[in-house]
């Protein structure tokens, strides 16, 4: 239940070993390579002058161009012949186990069929451009000729010559009538031919003797006439849309073709794939090379290594290769180093709600174990069901032991197996079974029938949650030293909320009274202790009293646990209902059962994902608040980053 | 029928449409926004999905009160009960705080969560925080709903 010690780690070797390096910290994946900064650390001043940043450049370039060339032949497969994809593939189990020295043997094979794959998948990539391209001209061609169907005349003929001007093009159909009128008046022997009209312009075909051409000319500008230049076409235009079909039809054909050349090469998408994986693997490689510092005949790694993992890590190192020597030493006061949450196998999965909310720093408590517990009975509460919690349960039980999943997805499994466990059991104790369909009272009480009273332990519990986490707060503050600070800003509240909550009890009240009065005095006098002058800290100290309504306001929040509980019972009961109407005839019943199936599952979800945010919101608002550090930066090692294999090492 | 009964019966109804519309209206923003970073992004459909939902509540508690309220006074599941107009005042007004905060705060935490949808659409590794903004609205939504059923549990009939 932590944050997982580092330790600074310095790795000197041979410039010779250097890819075997490499592959060791790769595969065991427990160091962040940084950026190699203090070389005096490692060295005296003396080696300032002979030390420079490494670099692989130009292999790092090669590998990303291959790696280019192979992801996209696995797009094109994927785009033009998609694999079918297996519903339970989305939980990341499909990767397939290969070991490690088969990984790095097989790419030589890999290799010489990528190549020849990605070779004949580009060649058929930039056919299929280069045909679109085409076809893209041809449509155009269509839609620009389309409306010169009518047009008898091959287009080559129509131009100027000596004495008669050929025009074709479009006038705004409101403008047209009064255009001709003109022309009949100014240029009597200009012919106007209307080919075709649409609902915004007229298409006209021109025809007008070469001495009336500025006469002319002048009206169609008036008219905002817009001239098609087609005569770079022969043939009339339904000639030519005749062979644009023929050609298109031509395209289609090759397309045909082109695709089944590549269809060939389906059979190379898992070549490719293991592939692709080798090349990124490398590509990381020649990536962390990038940080080592060298000299002629050294090279020299500097990051953070997981301290638990460091022995053998430099056992394998002192096996495997020569000439390498390792220094670590402790962070520094005040260091940040990454954070790594570690806790037991059952807590942590909840290290997965840690991390949406944030990383904590490096020094501070690790939230995962103290909040799992309250999470996992929120998670309950809210869901509520004894019912919905057995089908929950079982389902994410059976995901959990049969299917293969990625770390990620089984830690959400069994986060909802946990929860289905907790709400089959605050089902059976306030609530019942699918809404009441299993007639069964609760051992506890009904929260239903009972609902105040169910309020108020939802604010015991969030009282409980508030000062456990006030009292992490203080264990902190005593552990570092500030024993005061512990005292004023942790103890002198508990006390407070204790007394005021003692004042409303019979019994209890004066002792309440002196104890919330003395806390509030506490409070007063030493809540403005960073403030300079007695004035400033008096009133500030006055001032911080005003918190008390935050405190009113986080406790009442836990209302929520009552009142999301209570909808999901409700619904279900409204469910049960509604599909009891139909009870009677066997019609009735077939309509009832299906009924009551889609609306419980509805439900069932819509009340999954209620209890997972709110029961996450407690958490993130209502209990980190009082203890948490926030501001790490997650622990990103060096490590086998693939996506379709997977390897197992040693 | 009397007044009365009526009266409890128009609680039940502007609980339930009223908090209904406010989800309706919520859920709406917040999905253009997603189907929008979708566009960009497919792979982003489950998280955006999951903070579309969140406006969806409020219509839920509306829903709740208003088939408590109408449990309560007999229309379903009994014999109709004869009410008095103060005692079906009471149960009218037991479906207004969640009828109100219900439509609004539904309303803005579509907002707010459409908000989040867009940042989680350049850092997804931040979506514990655009949820935490959506669900501080939703608080105010539990309070009424707790109002509600405490006017609900403590109005004599």
């Amino acid at each position: 239940m932590a944050v997982a010690k580092m330790k600074k780690l310095y790795l000197i070797a041979h410039q010779s070993e250097k890819d075997k390096v490499l592959s060791i910290l790769q595969q065991s994946g427990v160091v962040e390579i940084g950026n190699v900064q203090a070389m005096d650390e490692v060295a005296g001043e003396d080696w300032t002058g002979l030390v420079v940043r490494d670099q692989a450049q130009e292999e790092l370039h090669e590998v990303e161009a291959a790696l280019r060339e192979v992801n996209f032949a696995l797009d094109f497969l994927n785009r033009h012949y998609p694999a079918k994809k297996k519903f339970l593939d989305a939980f990341g189990g499909n990767r397939v186990p290969m070991s490690a020295e088969d990984f790095a043997a097989g790419q030589e094979k890999w290799a010489a069929v990528a190549r020849e794959a990605c070779n004949a998948l580009r060649k058929v990539d930039e056919k299929l451009m280069s045909l679109r391209n085409e076809e893209t001209r041809l449509q155009n061609l269509t839609a620009q000729l389309t409306p010169w169907v009518a047009l008898e005349v091959p287009l080559e003929e129509v131009r100027g010559s000596e004495f008669v001007q050929m025009e074709l093009g479009t006038l705004p159909a409101t403008d047209f009538d009064s255009c001709r009128k003109q022309l009949a008046g100014e240029a009597e022997e200009a012919i106007v031919a209307e080919i075709n009209a649409d609902r915004k312009d007229t298409y006209i075909f021109l025809v007008y003797p070469t001495w009336k051409a500025e006469a002319v000319q002048d009206i169609l500008k008036k008219f905002n006439f817009s001239r098609h230049q087609l005569s770079a076409l022969k043939d009339t235009p339904a000639g030519n849309l005749a062979r644009i079909r023929e050609e298109l039809a031509a395209i289609a054909k090759e397309r045909q073709k082109a695709l089944e050349a590549a269809q060939v090469h389906t059979g190379t998408r898992e070549t490719l794939r293991y592939y692709s994986d080798y090349l990124a693997v490398e590509r990381d490689k020649k990536q962390a090379v990038g940080n080592f510092a060298r000299t002629n005949n050294s090279f020299v790694v500097e990051g953070w290594a997981l301290e638990s993992k460091l022995p053998v890590l430099e056992n394998r190192l002192a096996q495997q290769c020569d000439t390498v020597e390792v220094v670590y030493r402790s962070p520094r006061e005040g260091e940040a180093y990454p954070v790594l949450l570690t806790n037991n196998r059952i807590v942590a999965p909840f290290e997965f709600i840690t991390q949406l909310y944030g990383t904590p720093a490096p020094r501070a408590i690790d939230p995962t174990f103290p909040m799992a517990p309250f999470f996992v009975i929120f998670f309950g509460l809210c869901l509520g069901d004894a019912g919905y919690g057995l089908v929950l349960t079982v389902l994410s039980g059976l995901a959990l032991w049969k299917l293969k999943m990625s770390v990620q997805a089984r830690r959400i499994f069994w986060i909802a197996f946990a929860g289905g466990i907790s709400t089959m059991v605050f089902g059976i104790l306030i609530s019942g079974w699918f809404g009441g369909l299993i007639p069964m009272e609760p051992l506890f009480f009904n929260a239903l029938v009972d609902p105040m009273r169910m309020l108020i332990y939802s604010l015991i519990i969030g009282l409980v949650q508030i000062f456990f986490g006030m009292g992490i707060r203080f264990y902190r503050n005593v552990r570092e030293g500030k024993l005061l600070d512990a005292i004023f800003d942790q103890l002198f509240w508990a006390t407070l909320i204790l007394g005021l909550i003692f004042l409303a009890l019979p019994g209890l009240s004066e002792i309440g009274r002196i104890m919330s009065l003395a806390s509030a005095a506490g409070l007063v006098l030493t809540q403005g202790r960073a403030q300079t002058g007695i004035v400033k800290k008096f009133l500030s100290g006055l001032f911080s009293l005003y918190n008390i309504t935050g405190f009113l306001g986080d406790i009442l929040s836990y209302s929520r646990l009552l009142a999301l509980g209570l909808a999901g019972s409700v619904i279900a009961m409204a469910v049960n209902m509604l599909a009891g109407l139909f009870a009677g005839s066997v019609i009735g019943y077939v309509v009832m059962v299906g009924m009551m199936i889609v609306g419980h599952t509805f439900n069932l979800m819509i009340s999954i994902l209620g209890a997972f945010v709110h029961s996450s919101r407690l958490q993130y608002l209502e209990f980190f608040n009082r203890f948490y550090e926030g501001g790490g930066r997650p622990f990103k090692p060096f490590k086998l980053q693939v996506r379709h294999v997977e390897v197992i090492g040693e | 029928m009397d007044v009365g009964l009526a009266l409890a019966i128009l609680g039940a109804a502007v609980a339930t449409f009223m908090a209904g519309i406010g989800s309706a209206v919520g859920i709406g923003i917040a999905g253009q926004t997603g189907a929008g970073v979708v566009s960009e992004d497919p792979d982003k459909f489950g998280l955006t999905v999951v903070l579309t939902a969140l406006p969806g509540t409020q219509g839920i508690y509306g829903l709740i009160m208003g088939f408590l309220i109408l449990f309560r006074v007999g229309v379903i599941g009994a014999e109709p009960m004869d009410l008095t107009i103060p005692q079906g005042l009471s149960m009218l007004f037991a479906g207004l705080p969640i009828g109100f905060v219900g439509w609004m705060s539904a309303i803005y935490q579509g907002k707010a969560v459409a908000s989040g949808i867009q940042l989680i659409a350049k850092r997804p590794e931040e979506f514990g925080k655009a949820m935490i903004y959506g669900v501080m609205v939703e608080t105010y939504a539990v309070f009424a709903l707790l109002m509600s059923l405490i006017i609900y549990l403590f109005a004599p009939l």
